[in-house]
């Protein structure tokens, strides 16, 4: 009578050692490592942009992309959700669909919420107005962004009429930028169409601490100084009605 | 074989429809996951679409596991 249950207990171990041993393996597989750190639950969520801006047009499927159809509702969750106080936003990017660039960035600049954004590596074209939109931005000391004249590949029909279009288009970039940062129109158009810095193209690449210099971005720092900075905008935001009074 | 050419690697040779037809958003105990079709039938977390950092710390969610 004793040996049976254990026999059963012992059956029971080997197959939840088995089912263990293979998800141990696929871990290491997938990740090299068995095990992830546990933490408590986050009041600050994080939004990342990376790859290409995807549009319209669905890219090939070995190109990394953010698709703003994921991202629109997400946004729209972290701000109808009271747990959530803060959200930072990371970007590595070069770039992409401008009206969908801009979707993004002007759902990001009208959250209520505050939110943070860090440039690292690269926040290329689109990725300008997205990295400005947030009510701080941070830049990684090595992450570059690349400001220039937008552009259009593929079939055009109607060349007057595109040109008018794109040209409407890139005022609204630039309009935008202008907006959300503290960099005047003028600086900002004339590293756009800025000759001799692309080789031969026209544009500008701005670093780190020139994209601060610049008042495109509002600081240089990385994880640290941008979770500082949305936890300080989170104290600001919840005003002294809701602070305890000691 | 070189090739030597301004046009993009995807000009030259056009991913199949296949590539796209396998791969697809889903919901998985109430995450959006991008998921593709394993040869077997299986599906095989590609991205986690969450802005919740915790959910990344899940072992669960980690990228290449197999969805049941």
């Amino acid at each position: 009578m004793d040996k049976e249950p254990s026999k059963k207990d012992n059956q029971n171990q080997e197959q939840g050692d088995q089912a263990n041993n293979s998800s141990l393996v696929q871990k290491i597989q997938q990740l090299g490592q068995s095990n992830v750190a546990q933490a408590p639950d986050s009041n600050i969520h994080v939004l990342s942009i990376i790859g290409q801006i995807e549009g319209h047009v669905q890219l090939p499927a070995q190109n990394k992309t953010t698709k703003y159809e994921h991202m629109l509702p997400q946004i729209i969750a972290v701000e109808q959700n009271p747990k959530i106080e803060g959200l930072i936003i990371l970007l590595n990017t070069v770039g992409g669909d401008v009206e969908a660039g801009l979707a993004l960035s002007e759902m990001i600049a009208s959250m209520s919420k505050p939110t943070v954004s860090i440039v690292l590596g690269g926040g290329h074209s689109i990725g300008v107005p997205i990295a400005v939109s947030a009510d701080y931005s941070f830049i990684a000391p090595t992450a570059t962004m690349t400001i220039h004249p937008i552009r259009l590949n593929g079939l055009v029909i109607g060349v007057p009429q595109t040109f008018e279009y794109m040209d409407k288009m890139q005022d609204r970039v630039i309009d935008f930028v202008v907006r959300h940062s503290n960099m005047p129109e003028d600086k900002f158009k004339e590293l756009m169409f800025a000759k001799g810095n692309l080789t031969r193209d026209i544009g500008t690449n701005v670093i780190g601490t020139d994209a601060v210099e610049y008042g495109l971005i509002d600081g240089v720092g990385g994880v640290s100084k941008a979770m500082m900075k949305v936890n300080e905008l989170i104290n600001n935001n919840q005003g002294p009605e809701n602070q305890v009074i000691q | 074989m070189i090739l030597y050419t301004p046009l993009s690697e995807t000009d030259i040779f056009p991913s199949s429809d296949k590539d796209f037809q396998k791969r697809q958003c889903a919901s998985h105990n109430g995450r959006q996951v991008y998921v593709e079709e394993t040869q077997d039938g299986q599906y095989q977390l590609l991205q986690l679409l969450s802005t919740d950092p915790q959910d990344f710390m899940n072992p669960d969610y980690t990228p290449g596991t197999m969805l049941r």
